[in-house]
């Protein structure tokens, strides 16, 4: 039997029994589009992944106030003079930059923003995690040793599509609003009751594209820690204290031995109490990762179970299909068909079944991912290859003939003389 | 050589029903036989153990001159395919197929080529006088037409015989004479026509009658 034209008869036959082949590989459907998105997930966490890996560096970590510690009187905290000593005795640190934010007001003109989140740090922030195009300059070390009253501004990140939850309320936030009417760059704006002179504009990527996973979370301007720490400065004992530090040591080699390295010096620092915790940011991330890789695998196990409920829909249609058509087997056997034609016909039937169905479920899985990514922002981007809608494709019509193989096979063994009088 | 051999052949259902009860005659090449008898005389089991899709309890069939017992089901197939043409009361053609499709599916079922199949099956149409209707579903067709699509299609693959269940019981008197005269036609060419009938007049038209009353010869 020519196969050209076998498809042609299963063509025929499926489409001659429309509903009946709809309903019975909705199931199939809904498993490839599970698989699919899957995959895609998959794909899409790893770059994600990897681009946030690559921008954080190699041997990143952060050194933050221990949560819930109640100091013993003997440790002044976290500071920026803990910062700089890291910097002095271990000098092969690619990254050492201390970070405090304070969420402030902002007036320019008769502009007030509240809610500004301003963070200060030093020229070394550049050295990772940079995203942005820079227009005026960064902070020097200049400003940082002169305390100067400069800022540099981040731009509100824009959309290159805009998710549907964004118009309802990223849109309110007042630092955006500001930001898209100001050409900021030389002005000289009031945050709190400190003038500043904004020297540069930093822009971010389109949210769409930011590779870096807390990108919602980043600061909104930029200013010497000194500057920072004079003007915002919450801690009555400690004015040079400092949020956090963020360390790179340029190499996850030495990520272990400076980390302990680091714990050391600030141990003697802060006179013996750890009053700090060194966070392995990539760690962190990984554990993120792990979470959602748990997601996706829930998403696996749907797919397949998806896939298989989808197969056995599809054996109960080839067997309704064999029971309504025991007379066509009889005629066919009668005028020469050997019971290798009559099983190759219903396997080809379930598996034309199955790819269309795989072929539905990759249009909604498509779909479904289009819509996703609007949806879930930057992180949530995934990819779908062709190979991989082929392989969705391909896998349901394998399932689809593998579970038509028993229906199909007692079809051909059927009596041409008993099939013969069938109605 | 006969056509058809059969020895003391025996047909028995499970549970025990002896549709036939050891019948022997022969069919040389090239006659024209009709199988006659009463309801439930076993005349259709013979016909489908003479078409090889039923096989006998008891006795010998050759078809040919050759032993059709030991044949497994795929040589019996192949058999079948090549050599016997089928025509059904009921006409049993696919409601789905066109007249030209219907023809064609046995020598699609042979791995016969596409060209050579629509050319043949266009062939056999003509012949049968139905080469304007080649597209016609069996539902665009009246009885008469069905039928003469049913030989086109018995034909398909060039048999030695040609096997026909009461091919005039489901068709008005003009049509049964007409599918008779085409019978008749095939036989003249050298085919051998076995059918099954109760009609008298199909019997008198044919060369030779065998009766069959309750498993044997009458």
């Amino acid at each position: 039997m020519n196969l050209r034209e076998a498809f042609r008869a299963g063509a025929r036959e499926i489409y001659a029994n429309k509903f009946r082949s709809a309903l019975s590989f909705t199931a199939v459907s809904v498993g490839v589009a599970s698989l699919l998105y899957t995959m895609a997930q998959t794909k899409g966490m790893q770059d994600a992944l990897q681009k946030n890996l690559d921008l954080m560096g190699p041997g990143r970590m952060t050194v933050e106030k221990k949560r819930n510690y109640k100091s013993k009187g003997l440790s002044r905290g976290l500071s920026y003079a803990d910062a700089k000593a890291l910097r002095r005795e271990l000098p092969d640190l690619y990254m050492v930059t201390p970070r405090s934010s304070y969420s402030v007001k902002l007036y320019h003109g008769r502009t007030k923003v509240e809610g500004v989140n301003v963070a200060g740090t030093t020229p070394e922030f550049r050295r990772r995690d940079w995203v942005y195009t820079l227009n005026g300059r960064f902070i020097n070390e200049w400003d940082v040793e002169n305390r100067a009253r400069v800022v540099v501004m981040v731009e509100p990140a824009v959309w290159i599509k805009k998710p549907f939850w964004a118009k309802f309320w990223g849109e309110d936030d007042p630092y955006d609003a500001f930001g898209k009417r100001v050409n900021l760059l030389g002005a000289r704006i009031r945050l709190e009751d400190a003038v500043f002179t904004v020297v540069g504009v930093l822009t971010p990527p389109p949210r769409d594209l930011d590779p870096r996973w807390d990108s919602w979370n980043t600061p909104n301007a930029l200013m010497p820690i000194t500057a920072f720490q004079h003007a915002f400065s919450r801690s009555a004992d400690n004015p040079d204290a400092v949020d956090e530090i963020q360390v790179e040591t340029g190499s996850d080699r030495t990520l272990g031995s400076r980390r302990r390295q680091i714990e050391m010096i600030l141990k003697r620092r802060h006179r013996g109490e750890e009053d700090f915790e060194i966070k392995d940011m990539r760690e962190e991330i990984e554990s993120k990762m792990e979470d959602m890789r748990k997601y996706v695998k829930a998403g696996f196990a749907l797919g397949i179970v998806a896939l298989l409920a989808g197969g056995i829909g599809i054996m109960n249609v080839t067997l309704a299909t064999i029971f309504a058509r025991v007379r066509e087997i009889g005629i066919r056997r009668a005028i020469g068909a050997g019971r290798s034609d009559i099983l190759a016909q219903f396997l080809l039937e379930a598996a034309m079944l199955g790819a269309a169905g795989g072929l539905a479920g990759v249009a909604l899985g498509l779909g479904g991912l289009k819509w996703l990514a609007t949806l879930g922002g930057t992180r949530d981007v995934a990819e779908i290859t062709w190979t991989q809608c082929a392989e969705g494709i391909a896998l349901a019509a394998f399932v689809s003939a593998a579970f038509a193989l028993v229906p199909a096979y007692r079809a051909s063994r059927l009596d041409p003389v008993e099939a013969l009088k069938a109605e | 050589m006969d056509a058809i051999t059969v020895e003391s052949l025996a047909r028995t259902y499970e549970g025990g029903y002896q549709a036939l009860k050891g019948v022997s005659f022969s069919i040389a090449k090239g006659e024209f036989v009709a199988i006659m008898g009463p309801s439930g005389c076993g005349k259709s089991t013979m016909l489908n153990i003479l078409g090889l899709l039923d096989r006998p309890t008891g006795g010998r069939y050759l078809l040919e001159g050759a032993e059709t017992a030991m044949l497994d089901d795929s040589r019996i197939t192949q058999l079948r395919r090549a050599r016997i043409g089928f025509v059904f009361q009921s006409f049993n053609l696919l409601p789905r197929l066109s007249a030209l499709e219907n023809v064609a599916l046995p020598m699609a079922y042979a791995g016969e080529g596409v060209a050579e199949r629509r050319a043949r099956a266009t062939e056999l149409l003509t012949r049968v006088g139905l080469g304007r209707k080649v597209e016609n579903t069996p539902l665009q067709l009246s009885g008469g037409e069905r039928q003469r699509v049913g030989i086109a299609r018995a034909l398909a693959n060039k048999p030695a015989l040609l096997l026909a269940d009461e091919p005039t019981g489901n068709l008005d008197s003009k049509s049964s004479v007409e599918i008779l005269a085409l019978f008749k036609e095939l036989n003249a060419e050298g085919m051998t026509v076995v059918l099954v009938t109760h009609d008298p007049a199909i019997g008198a038209a044919a060369g030779r009658v065998i009766r069959i009353k309750d498993g044997a010869l009458a």
